[in-house]
């Protein structure tokens, strides 16, 4: 029997990794270890082609301008709508998130064609929301999303979701996507506000991404600095709040 | 000294604000002072300055301790008018102007936001610009941002002369079109900010030396001052060829040879003795207690002010080799930032074969860094308690380091002054 080694694209960290999303690279080569699955991590910079084969992409967060240059190249290069469309998972943080949709603000904030691989669009909120963010996993979420997700978002994005695309999570305190909802799924697509980073500090959403490329279902495995660190914001934000 | 009355009864309510604070142990009252002149009299900066400003100086990482570096070579005029403890934003430039002489030269360290509104007030001679790069992203602008804010200003003030370090893009942005610029090679660890071109959004072309932009032509300008670094020593080299040994400076590692080749250009161009000048700057010993060695409760500490990646970067550095165990205090009040994912940033896994015990407000989310940046470490609320239990190494050591962000790092100064106090 050959071991499958699962494949990981990070898109363009040189471009998107502004709030530690390198993190979540990290996070996913770690829980996979716990895990006994082998991955093979290729970072993707801007010009280079982004691999279609691959069975798990992540896009981090970034400054608007860097935003822009990323959705162009993305775009341009069609890989990664490539890939979507035979089934891979993606997880997009933040800005990454915005420019996965159809469509999102510049830094002037001027709309932005987006790469399209999910329906949701982005226009921004009348106030930047910077903060934790708490939030309970939707109806919708994946099965092994039970959590509370816990992190901090930093944005200005007000994000709509189009038919057939339904929220990750409902806020329990913080902003999220500006309507009471958090991020949002589609398939095995999954984009969200939560950086901190997002799979360090919610392992659920990695084992998630992780269980989608293996079809396994993957043993909880808890960490103590992990737990210690969720309870710690979470009460926090309850005192706060 | 000519100032007008506003200004002269704005600084009085001030000081006497500022003693109030003292009094009630809030520290050293520059910034409330500030505040309280500032209200009273808005143009007290611009009032105060008179056109004996020489110097300001900005930078994400670095302006303390260059400042410090600078204001030590400019003595060698005379006085010199200059904030003892970084406080940097417009209530400490004029807290630090009013207390001085009226035609005593200023040397300011400025913070990267509010460097345009004391540029516009001070008129300086020269404008020192070290580096940008993230850093407590919850609340300052974005780093492009901070650059064009700077670029516009520099067009607003074609009179004043830019000290720029050209390896970094972003600085060079910002100084580019500045009618007189001295181009340093200051040297740029850290290029994560800088990946793109600030104008045009390519991804920048970098080399050992280099960089360039293949979108809009953009490159690094021809830098006149070198910094160069050899096997831990420091040498810096004047347009005109000659070398200035820095082996002798005690503020330690690259970055500060750095700093001291930035701050002896300026002194270059405010005419001043170049070999006078390094001597000057090698007395700097601890600059608003970094590096300094205190006793915190039980244990013998050396400071290291970590704020932020890049400042991370260099700091690894200048720490004794594994497996020396290193403390390491992260806090995330507003002056640390809210938002600690930059911890994420800091290539941690440089401390493998070393125990880092995690202390600070933050310490569980250092924790789960270390986890995976597979560093061992424990979590210890207090490290310098008699009974906190550390690891054995830890307590062999006789001088043992303790990274911290700002805020932890203020609290542990108060608290070794206090404890020596008894």
């Amino acid at each position: 029997m050959t071991e499958s080694v699962v494949r990981i694209v990070s898109i363009y960290p040189t471009l998107l990794g502004t709030y530690g999303d390198g993190g979540n690279v990290l996070a996913l080569r770690h829980r996979a270890r716990l895990h006994g699955i082998t991955v093979d991590i290729h970072e993707v910079i801007p010009g280079d082609p982004v691999p279609t084969d691959a069975d798990l992409y992540v896009i981090g967060g970034g400054e608007d301008t860097a935003q822009v240059a990323a959705a162009n190249a993305l775009r341009a290069d069609r890989g990664l709508v490539t890939a979507v469309d035979r089934g891979a998972s993606v997880l997009a943080i933040c800005a990454g998130y915005q420019l996965i949709g159809t469509e999102f603000p510049d830094a002037v904030g001027q709309p932005a064609p987006g790469v399209g691989i999910i329906d949701i669009r982005t226009d921004r909120l009348a106030q930047r929301a910077v903060g934790e963010l708490v939030a309970r996993p939707s109806r919708f979420a994946p099965p092994g999303l039970t959590d509370f997700f816990s992190g901090y978002e930093n944005h200005a994005g007000a994000t709509h979701l189009g038919p057939g695309v339904q929220p990750l999570a409902m806020v329990e305190a913080g902003i999220g996507n500006g309507d009471g909802s958090e991020g949002a799924v589609a398939g095995r697509v999954l984009g969200t506000y939560l950086h901190g980073p997002c799979l360090a500090r919610n392992p659920q959403i990695a084992d998630q991404l992780l269980s989608w490329v293996t079809n396994r279902t993957l043993a909880p495995i808890v960490e103590e600095e992990v737990v210690a660190l969720r309870a710690e914001r979470i009460d926090y934000v309850a005192r706060n709040s | 000294m000519g100032l007008k009355m506003r200004t002269r009864f704005a600084i009085s309510v001030g000081r006497a604000a500022a003693a109030a604070s003292r009094l009630a142990g809030r520290g050293e009252g520059m910034v409330v002072g500030g505040k309280v002149t500032l209200k009273l009299a808005p143009r007290a900066i611009a009032d105060l300055a008179n056109d004996r400003v020489a110097v300001l100086i900005s930078a994400t990482n670095g302006k303390t301790s260059t400042t410090r570096l600078l204001a030590n070579a400019v003595e060698q005029l005379g006085p010199v008018l200059t904030a003892q403890t970084g406080a940097n934003m417009t209530s400490g430039v004029v807290t630090t102007l009013a207390n001085g002489g009226a035609d005593t030269i200023a040397v300011l360290e400025v913070d990267e936001a509010y460097l345009p509104m004391v540029t516009a007030d001070t008129n300086p001679r020269v404008i020192l610009l070290g580096n940008l790069s993230r850093d407590q992203l919850d609340r300052m602008n974005e780093v492009a941002m901070t650059a064009r804010k700077w670029r516009k200003m520099l067009a607003e003030h074609p009179e004043v002369t830019v000290v720029a370090n050209a390896d970094d893009p972003i600085v060079t942005f910002a100084a580019e079109q500045a009618p007189k610029v001295i181009w340093v090679a200051g040297g740029q660890v850290w290029t994560a900010d800088s990946a793109v071109c600030p104008d045009c959004g390519t991804l920048l072309t970098r080399d050992d030396v280099s960089w360039h932009c293949t979108g809009c032509g953009r490159s690094r300008p021809e830098p006149t001052w070198f910094l160069e670094w050899t096997d831990g020593v420091g040498t810096a080299v004047s347009p005109a060829g000659e070398r200035f040994d820095l082996s002798g400076l005690k503020l330690p590692g690259r970055f500060n040879a750095s700093n001291a080749t930035m701050a002896l250009a300026v002194c270059g161009q405010l005419g001043l003795n170049l070999t006078e000048s390094v001597d000057r700057m090698c007395h700097v010993e601890a600059v608003s207690g970094r590096y300094a060695v205190v006793d915190v409760g039980s244990l013998r500490i050396r400071l290291l002010l970590a704020k932020n990646p890049a400042g991370w970067t260099e700091l690894v550095d200048v720490m004794p080799p594994a497996p020396a165990p290193v403390i390491v205090t992260i806090n995330s009040n507003a002056a640390d930032g809210r938002d600690p994912s930059w911890l994420w940033d800091v290539p941690f896994e440089q401390l493998r074969g070393r125990t880092v015990i995690a202390t600070g407000d933050r310490r569980r989310d250092l924790a789960v860094r270390l986890l995976h940046a597979e560093v061992d470490h424990v979590v210890i609320a207090d490290p310098y308690a008699p009974n906190a239990p550390l690891p054995p190494a830890a307590r062999d050591l006789d001088i043992i380091d303790n990274a911290a962000t700002y805020t932890g790092f203020h609290t542990l100064r108060t608290r070794a002054a206090r404890e020596a106090g008894k």
